[in-house]
């Protein structure tokens, strides 16, 4: 349970962590809260020889709300659970962190960090999908924004470059007629999802749904949107013998892991549950 | 001062456990020792064919290297001796030892231990229970020419013609899992070779005597020249019976000389000590239309994993409760354990009592509902009485409380009207997904040592003074594993020499100074250590009378004799007495998820006369908790003789969030006629019947019944989706 030697920097600036990240390429790892990262290190599963402490880069941690919620990619989940503007304004995203881990995870753990690892069992991944959140990345060539459709790749692989850094990300504001919910169940001991679905809706003037997006995390290597619930509940007047038709569609067409925690057969089975409570969560909300 | 019998003294030790003064076998590690790491096999099953120490010798701050051929008598076990102290030859599960690395820090002898070059060639491994006793599988002990470690045959009267004449047979099958006994405080101590030249070593433990021994096997010492003391001891729950760390700590002392410590980290500690056996149990009952239960027919199966530990006494232990606490005329039992390359099997909180009773609670429900006789005036009529016959053919010893313990748990279940939702309740039925039920089960368990194993315990009173007595000293080896023992004592001495308390020093934890008084397992240092207490107490004070001063008695008490069961009908008297328990509970289960909350639990024990009746009820809520893990949560999961599951964010137990709000404990005071005041022992019942009692509850709110343990979510769920699909294979319900 010690880790292997390694060089530890601690940049002020994106650009000071970028240029490190040019430096020493593959052998460099950035830390955020570390709370993936050190347990690997620990066990000798990873063995980074440059550590890039990003915590003491005072501009990627800010969290503000204009016309959208934008968070630092090194603000704490503390940070945004906290944050009473981000509640009122995308009450799940701060719903959703504020039961991550516990007291300490959420007091070190960062929204990039989690974004950036993509663990298979993590809560972002699903809101980021379900909200369509837009990631802004900065590398050597300057900044670009990736969709969060776009960023989980694989599992622990996402659509950044090595030498690349969240520096911000960036979640639309729930305003009237729209809902989001996160339900997820969770592993009693790391509060990892087991399986965890974030729903968001936009109702039309009519009142029915008029825009969803279903996204399922824990349930297998990545966190996956549900392209075929999302098609079933839109259009519909969202009762609940809507709700339940897009639920019986959810975890059809995704790939499923199992482990000690619970069978891939178990998962597909929860999916549906807990789509169905997220979805019927997010309408109600939507209703007002 | 009888008045002290019962009374609910606070303990002693409270204040030092819960400020962090009460020093632990890990708080005795002192600057300039030495430090010990094991070095585990990792593998389950394989043939070692070199190890090189060379390059963990020259790892700066490396003093020795220990294996096997440093080993005086290199076999251990409580029972037989067929565990090596270091591994020679073979390598038998993951956490077998097969060096021992000391170094001048617990870091260079980390870091050297990953430095020792085992060399291994994998032999084929057998961790399935049932295939390890097929021809041709491979062998774990291959001297032995059989994987089987034991097996009983128990037979009373004629199943054969009981089950023909039966009105209704029902049968089926039940697995249980290992538990890890997750006590508080992993395995950690000192050894030392002090100024007499005796070896001494510091620890935790839950018998000085008996590790003495083996210790002193192991070195080839006489036991005078072994010293064990136990400090204080965070749990136990037959999770320190058998050696972990305290034999090899000797053996390093012993042979550098010097003061060497060891602590072990949960991952050691999961790995590298014995669990609870996991049992299979195929049984057939059957019962006649009155409700006369006719007939049991069960095959145990139990996993001893690599070493035989206390396996043939667990195998024992579950196959006389095979029928439960029920007093059935024809009985069958076919019991076995097995060797596999899993870890071991040992003692455990319960001792067999638990896996036999799961099935045997779940079936006696099973057939009232078959009758539909409610269950619980099917126990009524079928529960064991005063003077009936035991499976072994011989009466019970008298004391026989299980009625009482069900009726009270039955007069408390109406009292409270829990489960009495009425009309309120069959509508959320139809509509929610989450359902209420409650289940009722009974329990026995042996108190004290069963099957003929020499019982004894001896204690020594010594009084000082000269008109009157001012203070007593009370020398007895129980160790106190956080059940509160030696305040039992305490109370148990001072009533019957009349002095306070705290007139009275208690010598308990060094086997040079404190006599033999058995293991602190099997519930039974209250009736045994506190009835040699209570005698010894008793001849000090005569002798006082007498005039002597000081006056000093040692008394050795033994209870009425127990004897081996035949080898062919399992006939003889198991034990001397039982314990006698209870329960009902409600719990909701939702019927999406298949999660289970217990919502309340009633607990009913018989124990005889309470000593401190805080300390009763502790031991009745502590063992709740364990036995709620037990049933729903600590899911010990192993691959291919490698532990899955070795730390608590992956061996999930119960927290305060798991607990019911309501544990009711029902105390009954019907004497023992052995035990000091009249107590018996108490502290293993409360596992015995909570998990078939959750069982019936699931049952009672869905409809399907759960038959492995433990009950998790997955298996809830999945038994719920059988029950709505398809009738139950294999039952004539």
């Amino acid at each position: 349970m010690i880790p292997g030697e390694f060089q530890y920097f601690a940049p002020t600036t994106v650009d000071e962590a970028v240029s490190l990240l040019q430096q020493h390429g593959e052998d460099a790892k950035l830390l955020g809260g570390g709370h993936s990262l050190l347990p690997a290190m620990k066990l000798r599963l990873t063995t980074p020889a440059v550590l890039i402490d990003v915590t003491k880069i005072s501009d990627i941690k800010g969290v503000s709300v204009n016309g959208s919620v934008t968070v630092g990619g090194g603000a704490t989940y503390h940070a945004v659970a906290s944050n009473d503007a981000v509640r009122s304004a995308c009450g799940v995203l701060a719903d959703c962190v504020a039961q991550i881990g516990d007291t300490q995870v959420r007091n070190r753990g960062t929204i990039g960090g989690s974004l950036a690892h993509a663990d298979p069992a993590a809560d972002l991944p699903a809101v980021a999908l379900a909200l369509g959140a837009t990631i802004t990345a900065q590398g050597p060539g300057g900044a670009r924004t990736i969709n969060a459709d776009d960023m989980f790749v694989e599992m622990l692989t996402t659509a950044l470059e090595p030498n690349e850094i969240i520096t911000s990300v960036s979640f639309p504001r729930l305003g009237a007629g729209a809902g989001a919910a996160y339900e997820k169940m969770r592993q009693p001991a790391s509060r990892y999802a087991i399986v965890g679905v974030a729903a968001y809706v936009k109702l039309g003037s009519d009142g029915n749904v008029a825009e969803a997006r279903v996204a399922v995390t824990g349930a297998g290597p990545k966190a996956t949107r549900q392209d075929a619930t999302e098609a079933a509940i839109t259009g519909t007047n969202g009762d609940d013998a809507a709700i339940a038709a897009a639920t019986d569609k959810a975890g059809e067409d995704m790939d499923y892991l199992g482990d000690i925690h619970a069978s891939e057969e178990y998962r597909r089975a929860m999916v549906k549950v807990y789509t169905k409570r997220a979805l019927a969560k997010a309408i109600a909300q939507a209703r007002g | 001062m009888t008045a002290l019998i019962g009374e609910s003294l606070p303990r002693p030790d409270a204040l030092g456990k819960v400020t962090g003064a009460a020093n632990y076998p890990a708080d005795l590690v002192r600057a300039g020792m030495l430090h010990l790491k094991v070095v585990f096999a990792g593998r389950a099953h394989a043939r070692i064919t070199a190890i090189d120490t060379a390059a963990a010798l020259a790892y700066p701050g490396v003093v020795a290297v220990l294996t096997a051929a440093d080993v005086p008598y290199n076999a251990f076990g409580l029972i037989d001796h067929d565990q090596p102290v270091l591994c020679a030859d073979t390598v038998r599960f993951q956490g077998d030892k097969v060096a021992l690395v000391v170094a001048e820090s617990k870091r260079a002898a980390a870091a050297a231990a990953r430095l020792v070059q085992v060399s291994y060639e994998d032999l084929p491994i057998v961790t399935d229970a049932r295939a390890a006793m097929q021809p041709g599988a491979p062998l774990v002990h291959v001297a032995r020419g059989s994987n089987v470690l034991f097996s009983i045959p128990i037979r009373k009267g004629d199943v054969v013609q009981a089950f023909a004449e039966a009105d209704i047979v029902i049968e089926d099958e039940f697995s249980t899992s290992w538990q890890e006994h997750a006590f508080l405080q992993p395995e950690a101590g000192i050894a030392y070779v002090d100024e007499q030249g005796r070896v001494v070593v510091e620890t935790a433990g839950q018998w000085l005597h008996e590790d003495r021994k083996q210790i002193a096997a192991m070195l080839g010492l006489p036991e005078d020249q072994v010293v064990i003391r136990y400090a204080a001891i965070g749990g136990a729950f037959g999770g320190r019976e058998d050696l972990s760390i305290q034999h090899v700590l000797a053996l390093a002392a012993w042979r550098l000389r010097k003061p060497v410590a060891l602590v072990w980290n949960r991952e050691e500690s999961m790995i590298g000590h014995h669990k609870r056996h996991p049992i299979t149990v195929r049984c057939k009952w059957g019962a006649r239309r009155d409700g006369t239960i006719t007939a049991v027919q069960a095959e145990l199966l139990a996993d001893g994993g690599a070493y035989a530990s206390t396996s043939q006494e667990v195998t024992k232990v579950a196959a006389i409760f095979a029928n439960g606490a029920y007093n059935v005329a024809n009985v069958w039992v076919d019991a076995y354990a097995v060797y596999t390359n899993n870890v071991p099997s040992g003692a455990f909180r319960g001792f067999g009592a638990p896996q036999a009773q799961f099935a045997s609670e779940i079936m006696v429900t099973r057939l009232a509902h078959a009758l539909g006789i409610d269950p619980i005036e099917l126990r009524r009529k079928n529960l064991y009485r005063e003077g009936d016959i035991e499976a072994t053919q011989r009466p019970l010893p008298p004391g026989v409380s299980v009625r009482e313990c069900m009726e009270a748990v039955v007069t408390e279940l109406r009292t409270r009207r829990i489960g009495d939702g009425g009309q309120g309740r069959e509508q959320s039925h139809a509509t929610s997904h989450l359902r209420r039920g409650i289940g009722l089960a009974c329990g026995i368990k042996n108190v004290g040592y069963s099957f003929g194993y020499p019982e004894q315990a001896t204690a020594t009173v010594e009084l000082y003074g000269e008109q009157a007595i001012e203070r007593a000293i009370v020398r007895v080896g129980a160790a106190d594993v956080g059940q509160g023992t030696h305040l039992a004592m305490r109370q148990i001495a001072a009533a019957t020499l009349g002095l306070a308390p705290e007139q009275l020093t208690l010598i308990t934890d060094d086997s040079s100074q404190a006599p033999n008084a058995g293991s602190a397992s099997a519930s039974r240092l209250t009736l045994m250590a506190g009835r040699a207490v209570h005698e010894a107490a008793k001849a000090a004070l005569q002798q006082w009378q007498d005039e002597e001063r000081p006056a000093i008695a040692t008394v050795q008490f033994r209870p009425p004799a127990t004897t081996a069961l035949a080898p062919v009908t399992g006939e003889g008297t198991p034990n001397y007495c039982y314990g006698y328990v209870a329960q009902a509970v409600e719990v909701e289960v939702n019927t999406l998820t298949g999660q289970v909350q217990v919502l309340s639990i009633i607990s009913a024990h018989d124990v005889g006369r309470a000593i401190n009746r805080q300390q009763v009820e502790g031991q009745i809520e502590g063992c709740l908790a364990q036995a709620l893990g037990y049933a729903l949560l600590e899911h010990f999961q192993v691959r291919d003789g490698r532990v899955l599951t070795p730390h608590f964010s992956t061996y999930l137990l119960p927290t305060a969030l798991d607990m019911p709000t309501e544990i009711v404990p029902i105390i009954l005071e019907l004497a023992d006629p052995n035990g000091p005041f009249g107590a018996r022992g108490m502290s293993e019942m409360a596992l015995v019947p909570l998990a078939p009692a959750i069982a019936s509850a699931i049952h009672d709110a869905t409809g399907a019944w759960v038959t492995q343990q433990p009950m998790t979510p997955e298996r809830v769920l999945a038994a719920i989706h059988a029950q709505t699909q398809a009738p139950r294979a294999g039952s004539t319900e």
